[in-house]
């Protein structure tokens, strides 16, 4: 069976999932399920022993679980359950059939587009920490979608936002994720030291290159041994991409 | 050493789990608030309107003058309060009587804006 179809099985389950607690149904609010939450509430927690805003012990359980399964599992959190990643990865299939990825900024233009999110990190930790309140949701496009375009703080802006995102996603695949997304900024350096990883028999591979072209994050696959790469979520995309038996494999190796 | 494809999906089905039940290692509150001496009967209520640390310091505020009430806790994803009170002075159901009072608005109208949903002593 191709991974994808496991894997938006998996993302619609999770995404169903926040649906039915944002149309709350649930005993709690669907933002306190959010991971990113628990890297906002760390501040208030040290200083005052207090959560800030409407953040919860679930959030901070959440994010230390995926910090955990980032040092396993690289960011397959991101490629398998994240609906915001989901949301990425269709728009970006959808694009590609329209620019033929030709609109792809270039490697050095996409390395420096990437260290976006550590600033939209930093930014969202300060203001949160400075205030005590979740100033800057209305412009986070998981709690746009899920809270019905609602809740008072969305406003003209997050239309704004939420429309160049999804822009975004079309002509680059996965560009919240890659450029603007705070909580994979908080995974890059779990990530890298990834314990399950895609690994390359250099002496088969063709280089046909059939493996970037697949990968939603465009890494290189085919110019590595093994994919130690920030940005790799594991969706083996690339594995089922690949026209020869046996050159990609999943190993874990520290 | 090569693994199966499928140990991903379940490693982040895992983490999901297991994030899920770690979340009662983390007892810290949304608010806390002293409001006498520490020791006390203490009740747990489940009260519907507590949402943010916003609506929690409100929800304490109509305590502040409470006689017999000595301290708060308020969870707000959990939608829950727990007071230490003494129980010669205020009964359990004096404290949901004061929090389901009707309140007067800016805008004039006199609308409930906390429901307690359930009562539990500790």
């Amino acid at each position: 069976m191709k991974t994808r179809y496991l894997r938006y099985t998996l993302f619609l389950i999770v995404t169903g999932l926040v649906a039915y607690l944002a149309l709350g149904y649930g005993s709690r609010p669907f933002e306190a399920y959010c991971p990113f939450g628990g890297m906002e509430s760390l501040w208030g927690l040290f200083t005052i022993g207090e959560f800030s805003c409407a953040l919860g012990p679930l959030n901070l359980s959440l994010l230390l679980a995926l910090m955990a399964l980032a040092l396993l599992s690289k960011k397959s959190f991101c490629g398998w359950a994240c609906p915001i990643g989901f949301l990425g990865e269709l728009c970006g299939k959808a694009g590609k059939k329209v620019t033929n990825d030709k609109l792809r900024p270039g490697r050095r233009v996409d390395g420096l587009l990437k260290l976006l999110r550590y600033v939209v990190l930093v930014v969202f930790l300060i203001l949160t920490y400075k205030t005590g309140e979740l100033i800057l949701r209305g412009y986070d496009p998981f709690y746009i979608i899920f809270s019905g375009f609602g809740h008072g703080t969305v406003g003209i802006i997050s239309y704004i936002v939420l429309g160049v995102l999804l822009v975004g996603a079309l002509v680059i695949p996965m560009f919240f994720c890659r450029y603007l997304c705070p909580l994979g900024a908080v995974f890059d350096p779990f990530s890298r030291l990834g314990v399950i990883k895609i690994s390359r028999d250099e002496t088969t591979c063709t280089n046909c290159g059939d493996c970037q072209t697949a990968c939603p994050h465009h890494i290189p696959v085919q110019t590595v041994r093994l994919v130690r790469h920030r940005d790799c979520t594991n969706c083996f995309e690339c594995v089922d991409a690949c026209p020869e038996r046996k050159v990609l494999s999943i190993e874990a190796k520290l | 050493m090569k693994v199966s494809k499928y140990i991903v999906p379940v490693l982040v089905i895992a983490a999901l789990f297991g994030g899920y039940g770690l979340r009662a290692a983390f007892t810290q509150p949304t608010t806390n608030v002293s409001l006498g001496e520490s020791r006390g009967a203490r009740l747990e209520c489940i009260v519907d309107g507590v949402r943010c640390k916003g609506t929690a310091n409100f929800f304490t505020m109509l305590y502040k003058d409470v006689e017999g009430i000595n301290g708060i806790e308020t969870f707000a994803t959990e939608r829950k309060a727990i007071f230490t009170y003494n129980p010669a002075i205020i009964t359990p159901e004096q404290i949901k009587a004061i929090m389901e009072e009707p309140i007067p608005l800016r805008d004039g109208r006199i609308v409930q804006v906390f429901t307690c949903l359930s009562m539990e002593p500790l």
